[in-house]
């Protein structure tokens, strides 16, 4: 499934990242290619959410370099919305605007941020709906929706944008254990659309079914980066082992 | 699963109780559920019976409805009555001031016209509801300040008051176009025009030429009509009350709005800027500020431009309201949750759209309450005007018991007075309940 040959989707050189004299991330080194999925993995508080919110400058860095596409992403904030606009990102706790319908979530940012007809718009978000099997409830509000629900709404309206890379931040740990196994297939079908995706969680079936890579962290750093199968079957550190007893 | 099922009927229900339910099962839980219960509740009643005979006596059965001055009430039924005639007299002027008695249909004029700007507001149809509230803000005061104040008037002047007659024709063909053709007036005015509908700019241009056509319009309409001037120191009553309160609403959200997000920013000269002025204005009280404004402003303004009393305690109000406003917006502002912020952000929205279609939306109905409360709060303290010389409805109450035909007769326009204030505010605070209950009702269940 690698491609070494097809473009940079993202590349993060030497990053730190500090919360105010808390070292978050250290040295951080990640290159992904397009149509790549990356997961993330790692005890609480290593880093790993932090490291996929610096991508799209929900959190800013420090020293290092970002780049989304080739573009530096520059951290006086000039070029942030611009390059937010490519890269979708899907949060633990859904954060669906609860005043606006499912539809109208969905045309938001489109209508606003790509100044595109509201006609238009409707029409993509439906297609995308569909695609999370959402399409018969988007004139509801979100709160009348279960959190499944919620959450692939969540992620139909970051596809709206037409995004060349998606971010998951935990997107499953909200959820009751019936309704991760909706979001998980909706994840795998984008994964095998050939998003390129950057997946923070703790769902090891489906790091095993779709990731390129796995990469795991501890205290800010990535510890080890590989395949998924010689990463659950032979993990080269004594950190990454100890945590895969603890996680399967 | 067993062989010989049994089938399940449910038992039928029956009617509860009849001492459990209805008027009687409501008075036992309430009001007689034990003894200190009913003692209080006899009490309670007994209480009530008491306050309200005492005032209607005076109020009604006792009181004077006809007499020439008070030594007359007085000698009729001492003090246990009320003596109306003064209020009577005096109630023109308790509602207009001391305005023309030949001009106060320009009062009563521009409040109906206020009133029917608002009434798109509550057609089910209208869909452009926040352009009509926007325009009764920002348009209607112009329309409104000539009506009240009349006189000479520039070209400035003129457009603005124009914009004023404009927006409100553009209100009523709005309402009517959306409730009987369910589609907005622009696409109307495109299908009249017969214009092709694939060219949006070409749309565009007619619909801001049929807008400049009726600006012009009107401005013509508005430069052949005159009206006499009244100077603000004829204003008074109701009258004066209302327009200072309307001012100080109208311009303390949309001000507080920005100052609160100024004191949220991460910009540390606004944010310092604006939580100078919010804590300044909190900390001062509103007399001081009034005071100041009354004798320092004209001090700091060059020679040559004058404002008159009036405008300055509107300025003073409108001040000293939205900093209060400010605080209010702050407190909705921090209840929403961070998430908001985050997936607009990532969503690739600017502040300015995260702020207006994500944030306000949520924040303003959480606020409601709070925000009606200043209104009222506010509406209440222009009362704080006549310490610098405007007969606003209680200081014109107070005029009464000077009149030498109705010296010391206090009691009864100060009564009358409280029944306005208390109508106004009521109105106010029933008005944010049933909002609020609408409001959140569209949003948890539909």
């Amino acid at each position: 499934m690698n491609q070494p040959s097809a473009p940079k989707a993202i590349e993060i050189v030497n990053l730190n990242k500090w919360f105010g004299h808390f070292h978050v991330l250290k040295d951080v080194n990640l290159t992904v290619r397009e149509g790549e999925r990356y997961v993330v993995c790692g005890p609480s508080g290593s880093g790993k959410s932090t490291l996929i919110r610096c991508v799209n400058q929900l959190e800013e860095h420090q020293e290092g370099d970002i780049l989304v596409d080739g573009v530096m992403v520059h951290r006086n904030g000039s070029n942030r919305t611009e390059i937010r606009k490519h890269i979708g990102m899907v949060f633990q706790s859904f954060n669906l605007f609860p005043h606006l319908t499912v539809l109208d979530n969905c045309i938001l940012s489109p209508t606003l941020g790509l100044q595109m007809p509201k006609k238009d718009a409707e029409e993509i978000a439906m297609q995308h709906l569909s695609r999370v099997g959402i399409d018969d409830q988007a004139t509801k509000y979100p709160l009348q929706l279960s959190g499944g629900q919620q959450q692939r709404v969540a992620i139909a309206r970051a596809l709206c944008m037409k995004p060349r890379i998606m971010l998951f931040d935990e997107p499953t740990s909200a959820l009751d254990p019936e309704m991760i196994s909706e979001v998980l297939d909706v994840m795998v079908s984008l994964a095998e659309a050939g998003m390129t995706m950057i997946c923070v969680t703790h769902e090891m079936g489906f790091a095993r079914q779709v990731a390129d890579r796995v990469v795991f962290m501890d205290q800010g750093e990535i510890v080890e980066s590989a395949e998924p199968q010689a990463f659950f079957e032979n993990p080269q550190y004594d950190r990454s082992q100890q945590f895969l007893s603890h996680i399967l | 699963m067993s062989a010989n099922v049994e089938t399940f009927s449910p038992k039928p229900s029956r009617p509860a109780p009849a001492d459990t339910v209805g008027i009687i099962g409501w008075l036992r839980a309430n009001l007689f559920k034990d003894v200190s219960n009913a003692l209080m509740t006899i009490l309670g009643a007994y209480l009530i019976y008491v306050v309200i005979a005492a005032v209607l006596e005076w109020a009604v059965f006792n009181a004077v409805w006809d007499a020439e001055n008070r030594r007359e009430c007085l000698e009729l039924v001492g003090r246990s009555g009320a003596c109306w005639p003064g209020v009577v007299a005096w109630f023109d002027n308790l509602i207009y001031g001391l305005y023309p008695k030949d001009q106060v249909w320009r009062i009563n004029i521009a409040f109906l016209i206020l009133i029917a700007w608002l009434v798109p507001l509550w057609m089910p149809k209208v869909s452009s509801k926040i352009a009509v509230g926007l325009s009764a803000t920002l348009i209607y005061p112009f329309l409104a300040s000539y009506f009240f104040l009349g006189g000479s008037k520039g070209i400035i002047w003129t457009v603005l008051i124009a914009a004023g007659v404009s927006g409100f024709v553009w209100v009523w063909a709005t309402a009517l176009c959306e409730t009987l053709r369910g589609k907005p007036i622009t696409a109307q005015i495109i299908a009249w025009l017969k214009l092709d509908t694939a060219e949006e700019s070409k749309q565009r241009t007619a619909i801001r030429l049929v807008g400049l056509g009726l600006l012009v319009a009107s401005s013509i309409l508005v430069s052949v009509w005159s009206l006499e001037e009244v100077r603000t120191n004829f204003w008074g009553g109701l009258f004066l009350t209302l327009v200072i309160s309307g001012f100080g609403i109208t311009f303390s959200l949309p001000a507080g709005i920005l100052l609160a997000l100024g004191r949220r920013s991460h910009m540390p000269a606004i944010s310092l800027l604006c939580t100078a002025f919010i804590e300044l204005f909190r900390s001062v009280p509103l007399i001081t500020i009034l005071f100041m404004f009354n004798t320092m402003l004209p001090l700091f303004l060059p020679p040559g431009i004058e404002t008159n009393s009036l405008a300055r305690a509107i300025v003073a109000v409108c001040l000293f309201a939205s900093a209060y406003m400010a605080e209010v917006v702050r407190g909705g502002l921090q209840a929403l949750p961070n998430g908001q912020y985050e997936a607009a952000a990532s969503l690739g929205l600017g502040y300015w759209q995260t702020t207006s279609q994500v944030i306000m939306p949520q924040a303003l109905k959480i606020m409601i309450p709070s925000i009606v409360g200043n209104f009222i709060g506010l509406f209440k303290d222009t009362t704080l005007v006549s310490i610098i010389g405007l007969f606003d409805m209680m200081n014109m109450a107070r005029a009464v018991g000077e009149d030498t035909t109705w010296l010391g007769l206090l009691f009864e326009p100060f009564f009358t007075v409280t029944l306005i204030y208390f109508f106004f505010c009521f109105a106010m605070s029933s008005y944010s309940i049933r909002l609020e209950k609408r409001l959140s009702e569209g949003r948890d269940r539909n």
